[in-house]
């Protein structure tokens, strides 16, 4: 699914030249849920900006589904982003000015869905979190928690065959924290592939594997919490490929 | 607090110096051109003789046979014909009234070294200069006396007086007009003024006469008018007697009326001086009617203040308009980026009151700042106006009054431009911007 | 793909900065094609063809206050002397110097005055057979007038001349189409025939319907304050304007001759105010349409800056690069349109007031349409900047925490 060979991210400044990611090596593996953990500053967030086609990268190769995305144009990343890629933030990120419906909608009108299935794909999504009924509300009219899963609502209804999420429990209290987990949890046991970066163990425990970056290096690779480093879910893919496709 | 809000303005402006000199420039640019228009506007309206224009009145005297049309509002013309100017000063009453009309003569001291100049002149009795108190450097108006039995007197203007007396007093001494002397009874000053009200004839901005002759010379002189003579039925006329017989309107006339009562006692006057005239065979009407309109009233009635003028001062405050809102667009961009700031002072304890002053205050400083930048851009406007025609030169000016209304208009424009985001940015909720930092 | 809708719903829900936009652009429309109509009103008067060859042409008044010689003999000598100025083409004695602002005009019939009959106002100047000549405008039909036509006295009714040269413009609107040569016009009672119709020839007073109703009768009045007009080679004008003075005082010393100034230059004194009203507009037009995109443009980095996360989330969702701008520009273009048209009203009713009020003719159509494309045209520019700095934020915003 993703492979990254000797990854570097140097941030430039007028005098200072910044590492934020060095020789970094990484192979995900499709159906996979990995949790990356690292102290502040670490590089967490930078390698999920360039696993997430965020942010390009200054040297190395990235390879994800088969596709070499360093020699790709701003419109084709985009294109990738819109289509293979779901993100959840830390702040939710949801457009205040637009209503939940309208927000989950944005990424289906980047892609071209008509109308028709949009709505429908909208709808499954609200579902699937809980919050068919608050279709017409504004996010500021919900709970953190309640934003968050819009937000992951948002990030399933292009049906993304891989899920970046950047803190996505940051703002939450435990018991919130833990609803949107097991919600991760239920879109992983269906087919997809989520990295997602946190600074709380106890929830890093909860995925079967854990990388851990320390001063922009891939440092830990051994914390599997008794399971082994490969593939949990290989063999559901298929039932999620057949959706994808476009 | 005061100060401080003033100290914080401050630096909230030196810390966004791009946005707030576009504000200052905006407020400057409406204060500047809406400061150029009403200046002139100001200029053109205002009460030439403040103490007075209540008190001296024109008469006008509808004279035209029944259906006769003038291009008046009220269908009656601007000025007297020469009997009726002369009946009414020679009337029995006491109220201080005069005859006058514009010309010219060739002025000169008869003698080689000094070249004859052409000078406009007004021909007045001597009850004008008290009516619109011209005062006197040397000597007075001529007597009733001589302008009855020895009209060849005139009374000079100071730039006369310096150019052809080196300003010395010239009381007593003679001058020619045309080709006749002419004693000088008095020097007076020059007249400034920004309207000739007294004399719409040549356009309400025409430049003061400088010699002032009896009224009883224009017949014995036969001296035409410089200004409008208009008639309103066909008459044959054969010299400058007939002039004078005839209905043609060439005269202006001023009455000094303090009271009510004394406007009343000479319309009194006017209605039996018309009805007098009807029993002669004048007046062919079905009712007479006549006009007595003050100073206010009379540059009213004459539309002094030009339409084009009008049109630029109503144009100039859509475009303060205009700014006020770009004003607005500005402060809220500035006001709500600094929201987290607000939510941190509101949390250490600001009241919704100290957070909108301090802000309604930063934009005064702004407005102020636009108000004097903006009485600098009207200066320039005016600079330019001027030098389009002298005839503007007096009138493209500003006065105390203007000068104190540009920072007034400036600040109650950028009040309005700030109540809303004041407004806005004071209701902030402390928590939101505490929580999601 | 337009996304009218959804950026529909989030301008309802962030309105002010739309209105605020709404009102300027409205405002300016409605102010902007009004000032424009009434700039074109003033600018197409003050092209306006006169008639006159105005800069081979000056004129100045004579003051005499000799009374020991005949004014009318003097004029003659006076003329002699004048038309043999080297560089002089040609010079006459004058009641009225056209373009000026003062000259006389009198309202002339079909028919003899007590009589109803059609009546228009005609402006005239009372002057001999140079005339022609000196005005430089070009006969049309018929003929110049024969000295022996030129009538001198001061009795007009009793013993005035027979014969006029008019206007185009006052034939055509006398006579409605049929030759006027040969007809007869009254004037006071007395009966002129017309012997000559020029083209353009205006009156005293330039501005205005009226103002090219002219005539020039042949009768000479000479008073003592009297104006005379000389055209001379364009070169030699100012040369002759110089020396004028003093070769008339040196005929005659009696009297003061003033004001000597070009014929354009008297045009120019009487156009000021509509020069200052068109500057003044014009500053107006360009101050405002300036100081409307410079809103235009802080409200949209206002909405941008207010917006940044939102447009990083936005491309990290897929957005292209111009999906961003494309946005913005929808955006402006939906509040463009909405402020242009009611601008438009706006401008119609502002139109309406202004010309209830004040001698203004109705707005004309294509000033607001020509407006409304510029105003479109600026708002767009004033788009596109700000719009294509937002496109080219880093997607990466959306992961950052503030």
């Amino acid at each position: 699914m993703l492979t990254m060979h000797n990854v570097g991210k140097i941030y430039q400044t007028d005098s200072v030249q910044t590492h934020a990611l060095r020789d970094f090596s990484l192979t995900v593996n499709e159906g996979e849920f990995i949790a990356v953990t690292g102290p502040s500053g670490s590089g967490k967030t930078t390698f999920l900006n360039i696993a997430g086609l965020l942010e390009p990268f200054t040297s190395g190769q990235y390879t994800l589904d088969g596709i070499d995305i360093g020699g790709l144009s701003d419109n084709q990343r985009a294109d990738i982003r819109n289509q293979k890629i779901g993100y959840i933030f830390q702040g939710f990120n949801l457009i205040p000015d637009l209503n939940i419906y309208e927000n989950v909608e944005v990424p289906l009108r980047y892609r071209g869905v008509p109308a028709k299935e949009r709505k429908v794909r909208i709808l499954e999504c609200l579902e699937q979190v809980g919050l068919a009924s608050r279709a017409r509300h504004l996010p500021q009219q919900l709970s953190g928690g309640q934003q968050q899963r819009v937000a992951i609502a948002r990030a399933l209804a292009g049906k993304p065959r891989f899920l970046l999420a950047d803190e996505p429990t940051g703002n939450l209290d435990t018991l919130m924290a833990r609803q949107v987990m097991e919600l991760l949890e239920e879109i992983n046991q269906n087919g997809a592939t989520i990295v997602m970066v946190t600074h709380d163990p106890e929830l890093a425990r909860r995925a079967p594997r854990n990388i851990q970056v320390v001063d922009g290096e891939l440092a830990d690779l051994t914390f599997y919490q008794g399971k082994p480093a490969t593939p949990a879910s290989a063999p559901e893919k298929s039932a999620h490929e057949s959706v994808v496709g476009g | 607090m005061f100060l401080h809000y003033i100290d914080l303005s401050i630096r909230s402006i030196k810390s966004t110096p791009v946005i707030s000199v576009l504000m200052v420039f905006a407020i400057a640019i409406g204060i500047g051109l809406t400061m150029t228009s009403l200046s002139v506007f100001h200029m053109m309206s205002m009460d030439p003789i403040p103490h007075k224009s209540q008190a001296i009145h024109f008469p006008q005297l509808n004279i035209m046979d029944e259906g006769g049309e003038w291009h008046t509002d009220d269908n009656i013309p601007y000025q007297l014909t020469y009997q009726d100017a002369i009946n009414l000063y020679n009337a029995d009453a006491d109220f201080p009234r005069s005859p006058s009309f514009r010309s010219g003569f060739s002025v000169h001291l008869n003698t080689p070294d000094v070249k004859p100049t052409m000078e406009p002149a007004r021909l007045v009795y001597q009850e004008f200069f008290s009516i619109f108190e011209r005062p006197f450097i040397f000597g007075a108006p001529w007597s009733k006396e001589e302008q009855q039995s020895k009209p060849y007197v005139v009374v000079i203007s100071e730039s006369i007086n310096n150019r052809l007396f080196n300003g010395q007093n010239s009381v007593g001494k003679s001058i020619y007009l045309d080709n006749k002397s002419y004693r000088i009874v008095g020097v007076v000053e020059d007249w400034d003024h920004h309207i000739k009200y007294y004399d719409l004839n040549n356009g309400a901005f025409n430049s003061p006469e400088k010699l002032y002759v009896p009224f009883s010379i224009a017949p014995l002189e036969e001296i035409g008018t410089w200004g409008n003579t208009n008639g309103w039925k066909h008459e044959t006329l054969n010299g400058y007697q007939s002039l004078l017989q005839s209905e043609l309107v060439w005269v202006q006339f001023w009455v000094q009326l303090n009271t009510a009562a004394e406007k009343e006692a000479f319309s009194a006057l006017i209605m039996a001086y018309m009805e007098d005239q009807q029993s002669k065979g004048r007046f062919n009407r079905d009712n007479l009617q006549y006009a007595l309109r003050n100073v206010t009233q009379w540059l009213k009635y004459n539309q002094v203040v030009s339409e084009d003028n009008r049109i630029l001062v109503g144009l100039s405050f859509m475009f303060l308009l205009v700014c006020v809102a770009n004003i607005l667009g500005l402060l809220l961009a500035k006001f709500l980026k600094r929201a987290p700031e607000v939510g941190v002072r509101r949390a250490l304890g600001a009241s919704k009151k100290h957070i909108f002053a301090q802000h309604i205050v930063e934009v005064s400083v702004i407005g102020l700042a636009g108000g004097i930048l903006g009485i600098v851009i009207a200066q320039l406007g005016l600079w330019g106006v001027r030098t389009t025609n002298r005839y503007y030169e007096a009138l493209a000016t500003m006065d105390v009054s203007l000068l104190l209304a540009a920072p007034t208009i400036a600040l109650m424009a950028s009040f309005i431009a700030g109540l809303y985001p004041a407004w806005l940015v004071c209701r902030t909720q402390p928590a939101i911007y505490l929580k999601s930092q | 793909m337009l996304e009218i809708k959804p950026i529909f719903n989030a301008l309802r829900r962030s309105k002010v900065g739309a209105i605020l936009l709404f009102l300027q652009i409205a405002l300016t429309t409605a102010v902007v094609s009004n000032a424009a109509f009434m700039i074109n009103d003033h600018l197409s008067y003050l092209k306006e063809d006169t008639g006159f060859v105005q800069q081979e042409i000056f004129s100045f008044g004579l003051m005499t206050f000799g009374k020991d010689i005949d004014l009318h003999q003097q004029a003659e000598r006076d003329e002699d002397m004048i038309r043999r100025i080297p560089g002089v083409i040609d010079a006459v004695f004058i009641q009225a110097v056209p373009l000026t602002g003062g000259g006389s005009s009198t309202s002339s019939h079909l028919r003899p005055p007590p009589e109803e009959s059609k009546s228009l106002s005609l402006a005239y100047y009372y002057a001999d057979e140079h005339t022609l000549d000196t005005f430089g405008v070009t006969l049309l039909e018929g003929r110049n007038f024969r000295p022996e036509e030129v009538v001198i006295g001061s009795d007009f009714d009793g013993h005035g001349p027979n014969t006029v040269i008019v206007s185009q413009a006052y034939a055509q609107e006398m006579f409605e189409g049929e030759s006027a040569l040969g007809k007869t016009i009254y004037v006071s009672s007395r009966p002129l025939e017309i012997i000559g119709v020029v083209e353009t020839m205006k009156s005293p007073w330039p501005r205005g319907d009226r103002s090219s109703r002219t005539s020039i009768i042949p009768f000479i009045n000479v008073q003592n304050f009297h104006r005379v007009m000389v055209r001379t080679e364009a070169s030699e004008r100012d040369s002759v304007m110089k020396v004028i003075e003093d070769k008339m005082l040196s005929q005659y010393d009696q009297r003061v001759i003033i004001n000597i100034e070009g014929l354009e230059e008297s045009k120019n004194s009487y156009d000021a105010t509509d020069v200052l009203m068109m500057r003044m507009l014009m500053v107006l037009v360009v101050i405002l349409v300036l100081v409307t995109a410079l809103g235009i443009l802080g409200l949209t980095q206002f909405n941008i800056s207010k917006r940044t996360k939102q447009i990083g989330t936005r491309r990290a969702l897929g957005a292209r690069k111009s999906d961003i701008i494309r946005y913005f520009l929808v955006e402006n273009a939906m509040i463009c349109t909405v402020g242009l048209v009611i601008g438009s009203f706006a401008a119609f009713f502002l139109g309406r007031v202004l010309m209830n009020a004040y001698s203004i003719n109705a707005l004309e159509m294509q000033f607001v349409i020509g407006t409304a494309v510029g105003i479109c045209v600026m708002s767009l520019l004033a788009v596109i900047v700000p719009a294509m700095r937002a496109a080219n934020f880093s997607p990466s915003i959306a992961t950052r925490s503030i």
